[in-house]
């Protein structure tokens, strides 16, 4: 047979295209609950360890149903807020915005329609999520704070495909993390937590050190904790009053 | 039989993929932080080449010649696409570690090269084996150097302390992609001693 005619190549590839696509949805169809689970249980464990109640390597450990559980037994209730700073809905307790509700939400922000999540825990913890663009694709991560609601307390970040050893730290590096301890969301100010290069002045308490070498990165992260915290403050501001 | 046996043996120590054809170098220097991702990709790669080298055996007669690299590419890339789907269903926590690379394993140059080096040309079974040990061959150099990275580098092995439970200071250049290649090196090195053929005048 000829198999170097022009008709019989089209064919070919154009069945083999087929073929594969075929194999690769049905493949996907059938396993998308299964790793929906795990999604969810991954973004319960981010919420768990931002807020102290665990933390990560401790919580890989542990399987789906026992992550889900702790995250019940602690949460008093998950609400979406809006722009004005009101509870506008409640979420179950075991419901939880994944990366890509995160992500609906963010484009939201320009015509101040969203609802974003808070998650609120029975010692008082409040989590707000945070979205945005680092250097190659989304990062994303919580940051957790007590009753007064600019105090934080801990922080998890996690990123789609920034550059390990660099970006990466975001998420890999325990001491960025424990950076955000102990600090203040300055909610007077327009940027009201920063993210400095070169170092953050002593005594600041709404600042700390960007990534060596990760600039843009934490440039995305500063601007994605701004947005954010900024699109909470109507919600922090009205908490604080009562 | 022999030759069978060849196509098997060759490419775990003689023809080594990693050490002596210098193939996959790139993955190599990112997986082995850990043993655990190493072992995972290593088993990875070896289904993807086994597997792909098997289907493009198959079916090598019907492939038009002119396209057969996007052939090679699309049976390639659906295998990628199948491991990185099960490891999400099901070893989630490793499949975030191991994150871009998986998706990677496409432009790993030993999956294409035995492809187009050795599958098209033979019959299905050897392709397969051949396939297989090559993955085998990559795994075996990932393991070795993802052995002295995490044991070096952690102080532990699978996550189990082992050095550090008896107080050793861990180093972390070992943690580093440059120490990686540095240990390459030293297999390459440890290799071409015991084999003298393999050593370049």
């Amino acid at each position: 047979m000829n198999t170097n005619n022009n008709v019989y190549t089209v064919i070919y590839t154009t069945v083999i295209c087929v073929l594969v696509a075929a194999i690769l949805a049905f493949v996907s169809q059938s396993l998308k609950p299964m790793q929906q689970a795990n999604e969810k249980a991954e973004t319960i464990s981010q919420i768990l360890t931002a807020a102290k109640f665990s933390d990560k390597e401790s919580l890989a450990q542990q399987s789906n149903q026992q992550i889900i559980e702790t995250f019940k037994t602690e949460l008093d209730h998950s609400a979406l807020v809006n722009a004005e700073g009101k509870e506008v809905k409640r979420l179950g307790q075991d419901e939880v915005y994944s990366t890509s509700d995160l992500k609906a939400q963010n484009y939201k922000f320009a015509d101040g329609s969203y609802e974003i999540p808070v998650y609120i825990f029975k010692n008082g913890t409040h989590v707000f999520p945070v979205y945005g663009a680092g250097l190659w694709g989304p990062i994303w991560g919580y940051i957790a704070v007590d009753k007064s609601l600019t105090h934080i307390v801990g922080a998890y970040f996690d990123h789609a495909s920034e550059t390990p050893g660099l970006g990466g730290k975001i998420k890999d590096d325990p001491a960025f993390r424990a950076s955000f301890e102990g600090k203040e969301l300055d909610l007077a100010s327009n940027h009201s937590f920063e993210i400095v290069k070169g170092g953050a002045p002593a005594g600041r308490s709404n600042a700390i050190d960007a990534i060596t070498g990760a600039t843009m990165t934490s440039k995305g992260l500063d601007a994605a904790i701004n947005d954010w915290v900024g699109a909470f403050k109507n919600y922090i501001k009205a908490a604080e009053e009562e | 039989m022999s030759k069978l046996k060849e196509t098997v043996l060759n490419p775990i120590f003689k023809g080594n993929p990693i050490t002596v054809l210098i193939l996959g170098i790139c993955s190599s220097l990112a997986v082995t932080v850990e043993l655990k991702g190493a072992c995972v990709m290593a088993l990875s790669v070896t289904i993807v080449t086994a597997v792909s080298s098997l289907i493009c055996s198959i079916i090598r007669k019907t492939i038009p010649n002119r396209v057969r690299i996007i052939v090679q590419l699309v049976v390639v890339a659906l295998m990628v696409i199948l491991v990185d789907q099960v490891l999400k269903a099901f070893a989630f926590a490793v499949s975030k570690q191991l994150s871009v690379y998986i998706g990677l394993i496409i432009t790993n140059c030993i999956v294409m090269g035995r492809i187009e080096a050795f599958a098209l040309g033979n019959k299905p079974i050897p392709s397969f084996l051949d396939g297989l040990a090559n993955g085998l061959g990559y795994g075996l150099i990932l393991i070795i150097v993802a052995f002295f990275r995490e044991l070096l580098g952690s102080g532990t092995l699978f996550g189990i302390p082992v050095l550090s439970a008896i107080g050793y200071t861990n180093n972390g250049l070992m943690i580093l992609p440059p120490m990686a290649l540095i240990l390459l090196g030293c297999v390459v090195w440890v290799q071409r001693s015991i084999d003298k053929t393999l050593q370049e005048k």
